[in-house]
């Protein structure tokens, strides 16, 4: 300590005031602020991002649950349905959907005469702007369900064609109509007369929750209940397989493996895993279940088998911190009373930990739900899913659409009608998520256990 | 035999294992399970997984095989005639088991004599009208040595399917019937039954080996596949990418550098958008907001995790591309032709990693120990010059780990591309340009109508591969980074 | 314990640096310093005694209000540096914090060079015109740590890299790099090993001549070897404050006498 024997002399020593700052410290506190505003900022633009998406998605979308419809007395004429007159129900239904449509326009014209409209459409075939390429399909149902109907007036609540929705909705303008071969200046004109009549009306449009998917060419008739099954089926398939290989990986990993090279080439596996990107495992549903299995295309069962695969380092990682949270002391404790290691987890450990397993799973299922990429490569999007699957083994097998690659489906269509679709699936769509996620933030706060 | 029910036969083949394991040996004891060693459960589950598992293990292996060996020998039935130009033995084989199962079809409706459609004289023009009739899926004309094929092939599978169910009955009545015999009271059942368990156990926790070797395998075999049809040079070094969908006519140029381009622009982009906001906000939520702010703008910023890919890929193409287009669009500064754009998904994306960087981000600065901040604190350093001299050197590896990861996140990330970015490959700086990436690629590859063997479609394996190695070589060196950053202050 | 040194070391000076008066300090609804009164002087070492937790160093992180850092801390009364009020509005922390420097518990150098450590400082503050000045500083200051003829070959060597006792006198030396007029100390030697100890004590009793050391140590033998003044802090009082042989010989207070003869503690 040479050093220490040099006087040590202070320097300029300038007392300063606390109180008053100097020209330094005021821009050092200046710097300070500014950098201050930098991480307000970042917090609120990305809030702020947050906000401009919901509103965007509700702003958009909620028009997909409001439909028009316009009702109408039908006489369905025995002349065009019936035409031997014998009500035989073999040819009743060889009449296809083009022998209603006649029906159904000379109804709406009716309807328009009726109520004294003023209107240069003269002929009954001008109808055709406004009413739904599937409202034939819904009049015909009907007869060949009850064939005595035919010879009858009877009231119908037909579907609106898109345009006439989407000019109630504002979605269809005025001024776009002039390049529109779909519709003209006049239905419009019409379309305001028979509103207040109550003719044309906008309601809750159910069909819209539980319904198929439809053509290119009739927005107005797509739901998405069909996918949301074939969401459900997948879902199934998810929880039934990727719960207990999870839990019985994790149990392993947690409590039996020996530290060695496999044990640690499994944990390094789970952890890449993991940040794989989703499309990847697309690619290895299609090569493994659907090129070298055979198994069926664009059924739920192959995406359910591939979200699996998905979700399973999600479910694995965290059990398996749900099960290094309860305390070596209750192992200590079974091992004590003379359990085997497997008793004690069983019987101890695995119900302690159960509600952060399930905590875990349901982050890890609403995860899988709003998947989509894996799905557009094993086949599920592409096609018009129109019938809702009628047990477990047609849900789990037959072609169907999900959620999410629904939406993708709408999202491509060129009709910009199917856009207000897209947007109204994703409110469903983050409705089921926002749900499983409270489920799940409840499961946490409920159980969740302080050692 | 239905595969329900083979199922069904060997779950009550194991049940009965277990009744009678469980009776015998409680009656070697007596009836006092108390001089077993085990509980008597553990004798009946010992007899039920000694039949239920090697049963159907047996079962899943026969099934994996079977098609296996029956395409083997039925791919030596058909004569090289027989695969058209520009086709395959993978497409003649899925068009005999197409034509197998229509007979089969066709037959168990009665749509045809049993005799007429396995009769190996069967007229083929004949039969092809007949599955037609019945509504089955068939080519235009089946040819003689085909139908002999498809004959042949629901001969063996039927034959073969018959043997499976045999032997795995055998199997599980043999099990279960040496695990009756073994219970007695001296056995030590409980042992074996865990032993058992923990060979479950492990199988399970082998599956995520068993995923990513899946992975490989499937990348590799078709890249093998789609090198030896387009040459692997061209691939890596063409500058262009243009598949030809009219067929085999017009050769593609299918390079994977544009598209390599577009992706990492696009990335960047993200990153842009997603790195200031993003490290701002964890600053901001770890050093300076209190409680009450931080309970409310972190879970509020994590929503936007949770949002799934497909609604920032439509708000990409219907919110953000508008809105782009309204401002350097044609009618603004001209430097936008249509929605989709780098800008589009870039931002998009951006959007979508905000959370995942600045919680990364957040955990990473709250390691860093506070008497690091203190110090530089005590030395009358004000927060912001502690943050920007101390913390965030202290943290820079991890933070560089988490940017890697948010990189790699934004490389794989594949709806908002499909949905926001566009469909043309092209090698340009300007950003308001359309750009595709590798994952878009891969979607539009893979889900056209273009043929399953043709260079075309298996390129997709290829661009696969590439990004499996990007993201995971990424991954491993960002984990290794961050854990290495974690040892420093453990 | 050499008694004898203690009753000879004389008191320099009497001019009072930090008069504290009143001061309270909450956490959460933890009471933890109830009204302390004391007068600490220029160029003196005073040290605060007393059992873990009963507010020595709580007390002591008032005086450079360390404890703005924790949201919970909440400080009453009034504490005063040549007159005037530290817990004024008008008081920017961050200036008082350069007239009060601190050392901690553990040795804490940042993650970088051993310049850049002592140098942060002085660069923060503006205390250099020019590199030439700022070598300048880092050497003097190291020399006043004691530490310049081990580290002057290795300045660029990262600062964590040095033994426990050479970190503490870096921190010192970072510390004094400032030209803080306070010097406080919080138990800087409790993570060194004896020799380090001794080095660092060695230290303090130079510093002495240009600051005014308030130390905070477990040890009452370190309390008696290195300072003039002593301070008896229990359960968030301070129970007895006087001159350190009076307080080691003579103590008022039944509970001094207690600790010091570790009845308690």
């Amino acid at each position: 300590m040479t050093d220490a024997t040099t006087p040590v002399t202070p320097r300029s020593k300038k007392s300063v005031s606390l109180t008053s700052p100097d020209a330094r410290t005021q821009k050092r506190k200046a710097a300070e602020a500014r950098f201050r505003m930098y991480g307000i900022a970042g917090i609120a633009t990305g809030i702020f991002c947050l906000i401009v998406l919901l509103t965007s998605i509700l702003a958009s979308g909620t028009g997909a649950f409001q439909q028009t419809f316009i009702s109408v007395q039908v006489y369905l004429d025995p002349a065009k349905l019936d035409k031997k007159g014998n009500r035989d129900p073999a040819d009743i239904a060889k009449v296809s959907t083009f022998g209603y449509t006649p029906l159904i326009q000379q109804a709406v014209f009716d309807a328009v005469q009726q109520a004294g409209i003023e209107t240069p459409l003269t002929r009954s075939k001008d109808m055709k702007a406004l009413i739904s390429a599937s409202a034939a399909a819904q009049v015909r149902d009907v007869v060949i369900a009850d064939p005595t109907l035919i010879g009858e007036t009877i009231g119908f609540r037909i579907l609106a064609s898109s345009r006439v929705d989407g000019y109630l909705k504002d979605r269809v303008m005025r001024e776009d109509v002039a390049r529109d071969k779909n519709i003209d200046a006049e239905h419009l004109d019409l379309v305001d007369a028979l509103v207040p009549l109550g003719i044309v009306e906008k309601t809750f449009n159910m069909d819209f929750i539980t319904g198929a998917d439809a053509s290119e060419s009739r927005a107005e008739a797509a739901g998405i209940g069909v996918a949301m099954m074939g969401s459900f089926f997948m879902m199934l398939v998810v929880l039934v397989l990727s719960l207990p290989i999870g839990v019985a990986a994790s149990i392993y990993l947690e409590e039996f493996a020996p530290k060695n090279r496999w044990t640690d080439l499994i944990e390094v596996n789970i952890a890449n895993l993991a940040a794989v990107p989703s499309i990847v495992f697309g690619i290895l549903g299609l090569a493994v279940f659907i090129q070298f299995m055979h198994l069926p295309q664009s059924a739920p069962l192959v995406g359910g088998l591939v979200l699996t695969l998905m979700t399973l380092p999600t479910i694995i990682i965290s059990t398996r911190a749900s099960l290094k949270a309860v305390p070596p002391s209750i192992r200590d404790a079974a091992l004590g009373v003379g359990a085997s290691k497997m008793q004690a987890v069983f019987h101890h450990v695995l119900p302690l930990a159960a509600p952060g397993i399930l905590t875990g799973t349901i982050i890890g299922l609403a995860q899988a739900l709003g998947e989509t990429a894996p799905l557009l490569l094993i086949g599920m999007v592409g096609f018009i899913a129109s019938n809702a699957p009628d047990g477990i083994a047609s849900g789990l097998l037959d072609p169907n659409s999900a959620m999410p690659a629904q939406i993708y489906e709408w999202a491509k269509r060129a009709d910009p009608a199917f856009y207000e679709r897209a947007w109204g699936g994703i409110i469903i769509l983050l409705v089921f998520l926002i749900s499983m996620n409270t489920l799940a933030v409840i499961l946490r706060r409920r159980f969740e256990r302080r050692w | 035999m239905p595969l329900l029910w083979l199922l069904l036969l060997i779950l009550a083949l194991s049940v009965a294992g277990f009744v009678l394991g469980r009776g015998r040996a409680l009656a070697s004891a007596g009836g006092d399970s108390r001089l077993l060693h085990s509980l008597p459960v553990y004798y009946g589950s010992n007899a039920f997984m000694k039949s239920v598992v090697p049963a159907s293990g047996l079962l899943i292996l026969w099934m994996l095989v079977q098609p296996l060996v029956l395409e083997n020998r039925i791919s030596g039935m058909i004569p090289q005639s027989e695969i058209a130009e520009g086709s395959s033995m993978g497409l003649v084989m899925s068009e005999v088991r197409r034509t197998a199962e229509g007979l089969d079809n066709a037959v168990a409706a009665g749509a045809m004599r049993a005799e007429d459609a396995f009769s190996p004289t069967a007229d083929t023009a004949g039969i092809t009208q007949a599955l037609k009739d019945a509504g089955q899926v068939v080519t235009s004309e089946i040819s003689p040595a085909m139908l002999r094929a498809a004959q042949a092939y629901r001969q063996m599978s039927a034959s073969s399917g018959l043997l499976m169910s045999i032997a795995v009955l055998v199997v599980a009545a043999a099990g279960a019937a040496w695990g009756i015999r073994e219970s007695g009271r001296d056995f030590r059942a409980r042992n074996v039954v865990e032993q058992g368990i923990l060979a479950i156990l492990i199988a399970a926790a082998s599956v995520a080996i068993l995923t990513t070797i899946g992975i490989i395998l499937s990348l590799i075999f078709n890249t093998v596949e789609f090198f030896r049809l387009y040459p692997a040079a061209d691939f890596f070094t063409l500058l262009e990418w243009a598949p030809s969908f009219s067929g085999r006519g017009g050769a593609s140029s299918l390079g994977i550098l544009p598209l390599l381009w577009g992706t990492i622009y696009i990335s960047i982009v993200a990153l842009l958008v997603a790195v200031p906001i993003g490290l701002f906000s964890a600053i901001y939520l770890s050093e300076y907001a209190s409680a009450r702010v931080r309970g409310i703008a972190k879970p509020l910023l994590e929503i936007l995790a949770g949002i799934p890919t497909i609604v920032y890929g439509l708000f990409a193409l219907l919110t953000i591309g508008p809105m782009l287009v309204s401002v350097f669009g044609n009618e603004g500064l001209g430097w936008m032709g249509g929605g989709r754009s780098v800008m589009t998904a870039g931002i998009a994306m951006g959007i979508m990693l905000i959370p995942f960087v600045s919680s990364l981000s957040d955990d990473i600065i709250n390691a860093v120990p506070q008497s690091l901040r203190d110090g530089s604190y005590g030395l009358g350093a004000t927060r912001s010059e502690t943050i920007r001299q101390v913390v965030l050197p202290a943290a820079l590896p991890g933070i560089v780990g988490a940017i890697l990861l948010a990189a790699s996140r934004a490389i794989g990330e594949t709806m908002i591309v499909v949905l926001g970015a566009g469909a043309a490959a092209r090698l340009s700086l300007n950003p308001f340009e359309a750009m595709t990436t590798v994952t878009a690629k891969i979607v539009s590859q893979l889900t056209g109508d273009s043929d399953f063997a043709s260079p075309e479609a298996l390129v997709a394996f290829a661009l696969g591969i590439t990004l499996f190695v990007l993201t995971l070589g990424l991954n491993v060196f960002a984990l290794y980074i961050v854990r290495k950053y974690r040892e420093q202050y453990e | 314990m050499n008694d004898m040194r203690i009753l000879e070391r004389a008191v320099d000076t009497n001019e009072v640096k930090i008069a504290a008066k009143g001061v309270q300090v909450y956490y959460g609804d933890t009471h933890a310093i109830k009204d302390v009164n004391v007068d600490i002087q220029d160029r003196t070492v005073t040290a605060f005694i007393g059992p873990s937790g009963c507010g020595k160093s709580t007390f002591l992180r008032c005086i450079n209000r360390m404890n703005d850092t924790i949201d919970i801390a909440r400080v009453e009364g009034d504490i005063r540096i040549d007159g005037e009020d530290i817990y004024d509005k008008r008081v920017d922390p961050v200036q008082l914090r350069a007239k009060v420097g601190m050392v901690f518990q553990k040795p804490n150098p940042f993650p970088k060079s051993i310049y850049d450590n002592v140098s942060y400082g002085p660069r923060i503050h503006g205390l250099a015109k020019n590199k030439a000045e700022l070598d300048d500083i880092v050497e003097q200051s190291l020399r006043s740590a004691a530490l310049w003829d081990e580290v002057k070959d290795r300045l660029n060597a990262p600062g964590t890299g040095l033994s426990g006792g050479q970190q503490q006198r870096l921190c010192i030396a970072r510390a004094v790099a400032t030209e803080p007029e306070v010097l406080l100390m919080d138990e800087p030697c409790s993570a060194l090993d004896p020799i380090a100890t001794a080095q660092v004590e060695e230290l303090i009793d130079e510093l002495r001549q240009n600051y005014s050391v308030v130390i905070v140590t477990h040890s009452m033998q370190q309390a008696a070897r290195v300072s003039q003044r002593t301070a008896f802090f229990h359960l968030g009082n301070l129970v007895e404050y006087g001159e350190t042989g009076q307080i080691f010989t003579n103590p008022e207070d039944p509970r001094t006498e207690s600790y010091i003869t570790g009845r308690i503690g």
